[in-house]
């Protein structure tokens, strides 16, 4: 090639190369764009494509042939966004096709998605609409904390919200029904009255939980364990709501038996992972059956201790267990009573003397037998209360609602108007009206007027708030003035409200209501320095229980109950803790506002001892989490924790399916399609049997129709095989070892769950692209829309450009148009 | 200053509020029991209180016969009731003893004794036991009358994990039986037991206040749908119709409301409404026996079963000093220490049975007391615990069977009397004669003679 050849032709390459990158200039249907349809896509389909979509055959009903120019790739847009998103994944052209070279699909991608790019720009920008927001249960019993300052969790009463998109938060999903309306009613009514005058004076009452967990029993005492007893089976753990504060029972009911001449057991008490008390219980001292060995079966120990309303984790365990046993058992610590006389045979005075030598051969037997080590356990817990309950309002109360400065009565006539006008503005979140104002006193007057105290007449008044459509619905209106009708900017109120749903799940806090009073909202600066504020407060622990709950589907765990038969050490304190390790995670991210490619592959976690046993992690003892470096480890990131792995599986097995169609939903943003109606189901009693669970879904495979989807999904989810169905190491799955290789649709291939999480790093565009797309969906309470493209992309831009932070974000989302604006009724 | 809703026009409540819709009047509700019987004879009503793993018979059977015996240590506490009680020694359960099949006494003693029928031995799900004596008088009576029976209890099968010796749980959860292969569990949650005679009303305010409160609630709901009709109409389509429903369901609990209001037939309960289990067993045990004052009082049903607890009871009672489950207490092996928790586990039971007594006799209905018209059998499946005997059973019968039976004395049976001709007796004073109950040999017959 001469030398001005060369130049030419590299002239041509940078022009081509530039067009990739700089979208053309807006220009309707061109010469240029009808050249690069003709030039590039068609030759390409036509190579590659057309042997099953073309107009006679339309394989999938797809007719490829049907197009002939740029506009039509906008024309029928849909389509062609699926058409690249096949071609990218190497889904298509499929298995045993020749494969067209990279650069070629990716040429033509490129293309298509600048038509595209090209497209948006010219159609006006469209903020979207979103129908009024009914509070779901988790934002009405934020709301009411923070608006009344009471401890009560009514919404825990109400029906389950339905949810839409992927969250619960859905203004078109969210309904209202009579009986929803009722509770609405009764819960006012109890929320207004315990603001006012305080909680019910409750009858204690007992709950009783049942652990129903198995001892696997020991002959001789372990040396190493964990002391306290939380993490071993003979432990119970529940979650108990405690309806007021106030002082309760809880009382262990006990199960086993222990070695005769054992030390008195240790009972522990456990609130929330902290130790409140120890009862030293001796089982010598009370009534059983026999004296060869302790009985303590049923045997029961009350615990006195102060709670507050509202969940907390309780446990009951055995500390030191292995601790006061006989000294011919060789533990440690052994008892220093001394070692009980053999128990005498004493046949019945009336017994012949089969009878007896029957009996005799019983009590041998019985005397021969070692009493385990480790049997006794904590069977029940009943929880039983309140007693001496705290009684009138908490000074929270008091502080909300006498906003006219005396907190002791003596209220006069103005005192009502300044009361109720101070509470309709936090309830409703906006100003209200004079007229409202005077409704709202008119409800005070009418109960004074009836003998009733003022205080009543303000139980009436907050109640009728706490009705109000205002109160349960966020309305919005959009500001009057200021924007054209296809974009109202919100009122500062509505964007205050906003703000805090999305970020606090409650509503706004005086500081956000001020700067809305003030009208500052906006001001770039002042809005930046809101969200890293609302991003640092503990409110936003929310936004991981909320958003992270469904985002990572943690809400299943709840229902989640692994076969006991395979998986005997699965309990509620495991249940517990794993959810908490990946919520401490995600607050992790929030708070110390990591990149949120530490979803991926983080190298730490958080962990306790219970889960540091099942990850098999040594150096971790005790209750309490705490930040665990994973370097060299095969965890790190979500995908590898015990929660995310367990909501994934069946409740006998791993589904290499389920855990594949988690990431493509929640991590690489490809969500694939429900199964065609009549596709047979794996035999479930199969598996394990005749072949290992690869070997069956590759059969299954077989099948060209499954194979489209699961060529994506099963070679993800056999990366993580390693992980069983509640996320401990394994090599071998019953008699097969554990093969955790898997190819992608487009050739890279991978081993374990190392290779494949550098993989889903390398997408790490897709992944911020969808954790955008969910994270906006959940912030604006609304489906996205095309429309919502360009924002989409914008803000997943500016993500990247900043290390991928969180708060970078949250930001951009609080920034956006959509979140900022709103389509008025007349535009379209 | 309290206003009865009489002195309420309801204009008063809508004044200053805007708004001019029609509601329905309220009509107070009044908590007064229906017991609208004022000229009608009362009904007898029969009630089985059973108690579990036997009773310290030393400190229970009277030292005389007759009239003027003197009370002992656990009959103590009934003492107030001397002229109402009918203290029986002597009956026999035979059908409870092994006959061949081995242990299982405790499940053996609950599942025989209202029966009279030695149970099949079995673990699994083909038991086979007989009918029981209140369930021939529901069969009977069941018709005029709400509930055909009541079954109630003290203590929450699931507490204990292990049934007897190989028989199923069925038998020692459960003394009542509605064919041989049907068990009748009791409820042991108050409320539930509450809401299943009475609905899920709540009746703990005066009516007064009731009616006062549910007039300022329609003001609020009237309130808050002119409202929302108002709002409705500045909205867009979308968000009009989630107010829409809203209105919706505003309208129908207001038309719910007036509904109610009309409805004046409904049986009001003499109680509040039980919060849930109560946590010491006095409490407990005083709550379930209230629930039978009216459900009896009420004339809901005319037959119950109350169990206190179940055979084999492995309850505690940390509240009077005794730490240990019952039932391995009652194998006392003669220890004096042992011998007396038992005693007052037993002392305690009479003392929360004499409060229901008290009760029924001050609930007054037409031509005397409920206790008058009541036959309140307290009984046990075994005597002595310790030794499983089935034999010379405790039982008292308190009550009069509208002067069916003539109480006030301390009767001893024929040795070998089956407790089933007792039963025989009771249910032909509520007219139901069936030729035999179980091992009946005949109807007990000195229930009104001296």
């Amino acid at each position: 090639m001469s030398r001005k050849n060369l130049k030419r032709l590299l002239i041509i390459l940078f022009l081509l190369a530039c067009r990739a990158i700089v979208p053309s200039a807006p220009h309707a249907e061109s010469d240029d764009g009808a050249d690069a349809f003709a030039k590039t896509i068609r030759p390409f389909f036509e190579a590659n494509c057309l042997a099953c979509h073309s107009a006679d055959l339309k394989s999938g009903g797809l007719n490829l042939e049907a197009y002939q120019s740029m506009a039509a790739i906008t024309q029928d847009r849909e389509r062609w966004e699926k058409l690249v998103r096949k071609l990218r994944t190497g889904e298509m052209p499929p298995k045993g096709m020749p494969r067209p070279d990279r650069a070629a699909v990716e040429q033509v991608c490129r293309l298509v998605e600048d038509e595209f790019a090209r497209a948006d720009r010219l159609t006006k920008p469209d903020p979207g609409r979103v129908t009024a927001r009914r509070l779901n249960r988790s934002e009405y019993n934020n709301t009411v904390r923070d608006l009344l300052g009471v401890a009560l969790r009514p919404a825990d009463d109400f029906p389950q919200d339905d949810s839409g998109y992927g969250f619960d938060n859905i203004g078109d999903v969210l309904s209202l029904s009579p009986v929803l309306m009722e509770k609405y009613l009764t819960s006012a009514e109890r929320l207004a009255r315990t603001a006012v005058f305080g909680a019910d004076l409750l009858k204690p009452t007992m709950a009783r939980y049942r652990a129903g967990q198995k001892v696997t029993p020991r002959k001789t005492p372990l040396m190493d364990y964990d002391v306290t007893g939380l993490s071993l089976p003979n432990a119970t753990h529940v979650t108990h709501r405690f309806p007021v504060d106030g002082e309760y029972i809880v009382r262990a009911i006990l199960g086993g038996e222990r070695p005769a001449g054992s030390e008195a057991l240790q009972l522990c008490l456990w609130i929330d992972g902290q130790q409140a008390q120890v009862i030293q219980f001796d089982p010598d001292r009370v009534a059983s059956f026999v004296n060869d060995r302790q009985e303590i079966g049923g045997m029961a120990q009350d615990f006195r201790a102060r709670v507050t309303a509202g969940d907390h984790w309780l446990a009951v365990s055995l500390l030191k267990l292995y601790e006061g046993l006989p000294a011919d058992y060789n533990g440690p610590n052994p008892s220093k009573r001394p070692k009980p006389p053999p128990p005498e045979f004493r046949p019945p005075p009336k017994a012949t003397p089969e009878r007896i030598a029957e009996l005799k051969k019983e009590f041998d037997t019985r005397l021969a037998e070692t009493v385990p080590a480790n049997d006794a356990r904590i069977v029940t817990v009943e929880i039983g209360g309140p007693y001496n309950q705290t009684k009138g309002p908490s000074a929270a109360s008091l502080k909300l609602i006498y906003t006219c400065g005396h907190l002791d009565g003596h209220h006069r006539a103005g005192c009502a108007h300044k009361i109720v006008a101070d509470m309709a503005h936090r309830a409703y979140r906006r100003p209200v009206t004079a007229q409202e104002v005077n409704q709202l006193a008119s409800l005070v007057t009418m109960a004074e007027r009836h003998g009733d105290s003022f205080e009543e007449g303000l139980v009436q008044a907050i109640e009728a708030m706490l009705v109000s459509p205002h109160f349960l619905f966020r309305i919005e209106r959009g500001q009057a003035t200021g924007g054209t009708d296809a974009a109202l900017p919100l009122t500062d109120y509505e964007l205050a409200s906003r703000l805090s749903y999305f970020l606090w799940s409650s509503m706004p806090d005086d500081e956000l209501l001020a700067c809305a009073d003030r009208g500052t909202l906006k001001q770039a600066e002042v809005l930046a320095l809101q969200v890293r504020r609302m991003l640092k407060d503990p409110k936003s622990h929310a936004l991981v229980e909320n958003f992270g709950g469904q985002w990572l589907e943690l809400r299943k765990l709840e229902s989640i109950k692994p076969d006991r038969a395979r998986f005997p050490d699965f309990d509620e304190y495991l249940r517990m803790s794993m959810r908490r390790e990946t919520e401490m995670f995600f607050d992790n991210v929030v708070r110390e506002d990591r990149s949120v490619l530490d979803f991926v592959d983080g190298n730490y976690t958080f962990l306790n001892e219970r889960l540091a046993q099942l990850y098999k992690i040594p150096g971790v003892s005790g209750p309490e989490f705490r930040r665990v470096d994973l370097t060299g480890t095969e965890r790190g990131g979500v995908l590898t924790q015990a929660s995310v792995l367990t909501v994934s599986s069946y409740a006998t097995r791993t589904s290499p399916v389920l855990r594949g169609k988690w990431i493509l939903e929640n991590f690489l943003n490809a969500p694939p399609p429900p199964p065609p109606p009549d596709v047979p189901n794996l035999d479930e009693a199969k598996i394990g049997q005749a072949g290992s669970l690869r070997e069956q879904l590759e059969q299954h495979r077989a099948n060209p129709t499954c194979a489209s989807c699961h060529a994506r999904m099963d070679p993800l989810g056999f990366g993580l095989e390693n992980f069983d169905a509640i996320g401990a190491w394994r090599t071998r799955d019953g008699k097969f070892a554990i093969d955790a290789t898997g190819t992608l649709p487009d050739g890279r291939s991978f081993t374990g769950p190392r290779e494949l999480k550098a993989i889903l790093r390398a997408e790490r565009d897709s992944f911020a692209e969808g954790l955008t797309e969910k994270l906006l969906t959940y912030a604006l309470g609304r489906g996205l829309e095309r429309y919502d493209r360009p924002t989409v992309k914008q803000i997943t831009k500016r993500l990247a450009a900043d290390d991928y932070r969180f708060s970078t974000l949250v930001l951009e989302i609080v920034k956006s148009l959509p979140f900022q604006m709103r389509r008025g009724e007349q535009a379209l | 200053m309290i206003i009865t809703r009489r002195h309420l026009p309801r204009r008063t409540f809508l004044k200053g509020i805007g708004t001019a819709i029609a509601l329905p009047m309220l009509d107070a509700m009044v908590p007064a029991l229906p017991v609208g019987r004022t000229n009608v004879a009362a009904p007898v009503r029969l009630a089985f209180v059973y108690v579990p793993n036997g009773i310290v018979m030393k400190d229970w059977t009277p030292k005389t016969a007759g009239r003027g015996f003197e009370f002992t240590r656990i009959l103590k506490p009934l003492e107030p009731f001397r002229d109402d009680l009918l203290v029986l020694s002597g009956l026999d359960d035979h059908n409870g003893n092994a006959l061949g099949d081995g242990p299982g006494d405790h499940a053996r003693a609950g599942a025989s004794v209202l029966t009279g029928v030695h149970c099949k031995k079995t673990a699994g799900a083909d038991i086979q036991n007989g009918i029981s004596a209140d369930q021939v008088v529901a069969q009977a009576l069941g018709a005029k009358t709400r509930f055909p029976s009541i079954e109630l209890g003290c203590e929450d099968s699931r507490t204990v994990g292990n049934c007897d010796s190989g028989y199923s749980c069925a038998y020692t959860n459960s003394i009542s039986w509605r064919t041989p292969t049907t068990p009748m569990p009791p409820e042991v949650n108050p409320r539930q037991a509450f809401e299943r005679l009475f609905g899920t009303a709540d009746y703990s305010l005066d009516p007064a206040t009731r009616a006062r409160r549910a007039e300022y609630r329609k003001s609020i709901l009237d309130m808050v749908r002119a409202d929302t009709e108002k709002l409705n109409k500045s909205l867009g389509t979308a968000d009009r119709r989630k107010l829409d429903e809203y209105l919706y369901a505003i309208r129908e609990i207001e038309q719910r409301i007036s509904n109610a209001e009309k409805d004046q037939q409904q049986v009001k309960p003499g109680m509040e409404k039980p919060a849930g289990v109560p946590i010491t067993f006095a409490e407990y045990a005083r709550l379930m026996f209230d629930l039978q004052v009216v459900a009896f009082q009420a004339d809901l049903t005319r037959v119950t079963t109350l169990m206190i607890g179940r055979e084999g009871s492995m309850r505690v009672y940390p509240e009077i000093d005794v730490p240990d489950p019952h039932h391995p207490l009652t194998h006392h092996r003669n220890n004096p220490d042992w011998i007396e928790r038992v005693t007052k586990i037993n002392c305690l039971h009479t003392e929360v049975f004499a409060s229901f007594l008290s009760k029924l006799k001050a609930t007054k209905e037409a031509g005397g007391t409920l206790l008058d018209h009541s036959m309140i059998v307290y009984l046990s499946g075994l005597s002595d615990g310790n030794h499983h005997t089935h034999e010379e059973l405790p039982v008292l019968i308190a009550g009069r069977g509208d002067g069916s039976v003539k109480p006030g004395r301390h009767v001893v049976c024929k040795k070998g009397t089956p407790m089933t001709n007792l039963y025989l007796a009771l249910l032909d004073r509520m007219g139901v004669q069936p030729e035999r109950l179980g091992d009946s040999t005949g109807k007990l017959e000195r229930l009104t003679e001296l």
